[in-house]
């Protein structure tokens, strides 16, 4: 179905975790869990409530940290192992938070922000490129997902779907090398839900990581080159959505399949 | 009698812009202090605005007059009358107004955080950008109360004897035995107020745009 395969040989991955390991307190919520993503491909996260998958996303986009293991995106090693684990690198750091974008749950645009300066502010303030040059930029991809006539509105004038959409447009802004969607499609009805289906497959087609952490299998199971099953902290099962989600091998996963799809 | 009326008010007139212009910036610090990860600053600035909320402001008026003659023993002059009063109401207010800013602050949601965080924002460029205009919008009525309080409050400078307008008033009253200059003055305080409302009602439109 992909070529990711040939890739997986000829390229290095653009956001690779292993043996990572999360505990909050006593309570350890990954256990040396590894996941890559390869450029083009996209990847689900899976499992049941609890499992880790909002702490895993928290700590791929720098938000919380690994208490060990290897993290890197791309060529930019972001952790270092330590003697007492994970040593994060700032200036690493730094740099990784250009290589991916995050669409949130609830989207967190500023509301004070127009949907046009919500999308162009981080790539003149941060990135320090040309607004004019920002500008028409964000007007395709305002087109792209098909907002153009809402430029000048704030958040609180949209829909939750176009507001989501906003989020997509202001991530693609900083030319991401990687794209995590938190619950991309639970708020969406099935028009939205195929847009969205639609955006991602060309995010991959154009070189693009893709992770979703989603509790929709059927979504799941329709975007993704991959899925891998986190459960109780640990990714059980992984592989195409056909192996994991059709034929599921370990036992923890069928359990759980047996509950989702009833 | 209504000339004298307006000299005081010009004193009134100075002790509230000194004080908001002393005021506005101390309440950040006040409210960083008390938002500190450093559990000691936090419990001083604490302190301080415990104790500047729960004493009358007259006493802390007094209370800054006198310290550096019963603390320090340095014998003050006249002039120094007007600088106590504005050292005693900056303290004053910037305790009630880091109060404003901090529940401002921390009534922002982490997602505003977090999305600056992770689109690259500085610290400095997040709260300036992202969580400074929200946050003036969300205090922008407490501060309105506030302001309105401070344009009455500064009657109590007559107590060390500073002669804003309601001690040419109270002196007027007692010389030409009539309650006019009372009245008077109540309708320079009112119509004060009703002029600061304005322009907050009209900030608060500008500030409609948009809600969260
Ligand atoms: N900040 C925290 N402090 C302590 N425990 C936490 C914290 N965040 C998460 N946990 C715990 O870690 C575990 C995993 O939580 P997480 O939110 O990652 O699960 P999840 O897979 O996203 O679940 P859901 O599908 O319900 O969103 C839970 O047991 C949770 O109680
Ligand atoms: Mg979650």
């Amino acid at each position: 179905m992909t070529n990711s395969t040939i890739d997986a040989q000829t390229q290095q991955p653009a956001v690779c975790v292993n043996n990572a390991r999360k505990a909050f307190g006593d309570k350890v919520v990954l256990h040396d869990v590894s996941l890559s993503i390869m450029p083009g491909e996209v990847v689900s996260i899976i499992g049941p409530s609890g499992a880790g998958k909002s702490t895993m996303l928290r700590c791929l986009t720098l938000l919380d940290t690994y208490d060990k293991g290897e993290f890197s995106y791309g060529d930019i090693k972001v952790t270092t192992q330590g003697p007492h684990g994970a040593v994060y690198d700032k200036q690493a750091m730094k740099a990784a938070r250009m290589r991916f974008g995050i669409v949130f749950q609830n989207y967190n645009l500023f509301p004070h922000y127009t949907v046009m300066k919500n999308i162009c502010d981080a790539p003149v303030v941060v990135q320090g490129r040309d607004k004019a040059e920002v500008e028409a930029e964000a007007r395709e991809l305002l087109k792209r997902v098909d907002l153009t006539e809402h430029a000048d509105k704030v958040p609180c004038e949209l829909s939750g779907g176009q507001q989501q959409r906003v989020a997509i447009a202001r991530a693609l802004a900083m030319h991401p090398d990687v794209m995590y969607f938190d619950e991309a499609t639970s708020a969406l009805d099935p028009k939205l839900t195929a847009d969205m289906h639609r955006l991602i497959r060309e995010f991959a087609a154009s070189g693009m990581a893709v992770g979703i952490v989603t509790h929709e299998m059927g979504f799941a199971r329709e975007v993704s080159d991959r899925v891998c099953f986190l459960i109780d902290g640990t990714i059980v099962e992984e592989g195409t959505p056909e192996e994991v989600i059709e034929h599921p091998k370990d036992p923890r996963t069928k359990a759980f399949l047996a509950h989702a799809q009833d | 009698m209504f000339g004298m009326l307006l000299e005081g008010y010009v004193v009134t007139l100075q002790i509230f812009f000194l004080t908001l212009l002393g005021a506005v910036p101390l309440g950040v610090l006040v409210a960083l202090g008390r938002l500190s990860k450093s559990k000691i600053l936090s419990r001083i600035v604490g302190a301080y605005i415990s104790l500047m909320r729960g004493t009358p402001l007259m006493l802390q008026m007094f209370a800054v007059f006198f310290a550096p003659y019963y603390v320090f023993g340095i014998k003050t002059d006249k002039s120094y009358m007007f600088v106590a009063v504005i050292i005693a109401f900056i303290i004053n207010y910037s305790a009630y107004f880091g109060e404003i800013y901090r529940s401002g602050i921390q009534s922002m949601p982490r997602g505003q955080y977090e999305a600056a965080e992770v689109l690259g924002y500085s610290n400095s460029q997040t709260f300036f950008r992202i969580i400074l205009p929200q946050v003036i919008k969300r205090i922008l009525p407490a501060m309105g109360n506030e302001i309105v309080t401070l344009v009455k409050d500064t009657s109590l400078a007559f107590s060390i004897g500073v002669a804003e307008m309601f001690t040419t008033g109270r002196a007027l009253v007692a010389g030409q035995r009539t309650m006019l200059p009372f009245a008077i003055a109540a309708a320079i305080y009112w119509v004060s107020c009703m002029v600061i409302e304005f322009f907050l009602r009209r900030a608060e439109k500008k500030l409609d745009y948009y809600h969260d």
